[in-house]
């Protein structure tokens, strides 16, 4: 099922067979879209949470 | 038959418990996976006596497309449960999965083109139904997206909205079959054989099988995570929320 790693050398690995714009392009595509979904969610958390830390805080001055 | 654990699923606050145990086990799985998967196709994957190297595109093609049939389906159970029972947790996952549906379905349509324009000799066919189909996935999500920006009032959207996945719902029967009833350019699904002499021998689909199992993980992974941002969003006001606030 696993055979040998296909290329003899990393201008091959990187040459695939004639097609690494399609190839590399799709990998580097593909990179894109799991990071930049996994992410902007992280940040976002960051964000959200800084803000109902600050407005705790105001609501706790504003009580006072 | 007891109905508690179908009210708890609709309680963000358990939701949001549930997932916080189970997102270590599942981004642990889908590294592994995606690891897997992307260095298995990339060094491993033998070059096809017709498309040579070009095989490594359809891995990632294959497993973001057959995701993509999932957001409808899913988009539509969601809303159902939104229109009958009024589960605020239904609408907010729903609401997330609109726009990464958006993106699985575009990167479907660009990896498929990348192929097609070496192999088929054409990056776009306007009378492949499977082709046109899935750009109208793709409209239709963005679609979803702009009517939920669109309407102001958060109930009068979910409701527009989980009509519109109900509906949504048909054209992913029309992508599923498209290359049956109609046979253009873009080739049926390809059956499997472990011998190798039908057209994927398992050192192709093997590792196809691999990353699939990945893009659904991310999928589950970004969803839950976008899903976890609207109820802190949505319920900030919940003591929980504060507590759990305070805390971070």
């Amino acid at each position: 099922m696993i055979e040998a790693i296909q290329f003899a050398s990393f201008s091959e690995f990187l040459d695939m067979g004639g097609y690494g714009f399609n190839v590399w392009s799709v990998y580097g595509l593909f990179t894109v879209f799991v990071a930049a979904n996994l992410i902007s969610p992280v940040m976002k958390r960051k964000r959200i949470v800084r803000d109902l830390k600050r407005r705790a805080v105001v609501n706790e001055q504003q009580s006072n | 038959m007891n109905w508690t654990w179908f009210h708890k699923l609709g309680s963000p606050k358990w939701f949001y418990e549930l997932t916080s145990k189970w997102l270590p086990w599942l981004i642990g799985a889908m590294v592994i996976f995606l690891a897997v998967g992307v260095v298995w196709a990339l060094l491993y994957i033998p070059p096809d006596y017709q498309q040579s190297y070009t095989t490594r595109i359809l891995v990632i093609h294959v497993a973001v497309a057959g995701t993509s049939l999932a957001f409808f389906p899913l988009m539509a159970v969601a809303g159902t449960i939104t229109l009958v029972w009024r589960m605020k947790l239904a609408d907010m996952v729903a609401k997330n999965a609109a726009p990464l549906g958006a993106w699985f379905s575009f990167i479907t349509l660009a990896t498929g083109s990348l192929w097609g324009s070496v192999m088929w000799g054409t990056w776009w066919e306007w009378s492949d139904a499977r082709l046109v189909s899935m750009l109208f996935q793709f409209f239709l999500l963005v679609g979803v997206v702009a009517l939920r920006s669109a309407l102001e009032d958060n109930d009068t959207a979910a409701r527009a909205c989980a009509l519109l996945s109900i509906v949504g719902c048909i054209n992913v029967v029309i992508i599923k079959y498209s290359v049956e009833w109609w046979n253009v350019l873009h080739q049926p699904s390809s059956p499997l054989s472990m011998s190798g002499e039908s057209a994927n021998g398992p050192e192709f689909w093997v590792p196809t099988v691999v990353m699939i199992v990945a893009v659904y993980l991310f999928f589950a992974v970004s969803l839950i995570l976008a899903t976890r941002n609207e109820i802190l969003q949505r319920e900030r006001k919940a003591a929980w929320v504060q507590e759990l606030v305070s805390k971070a």
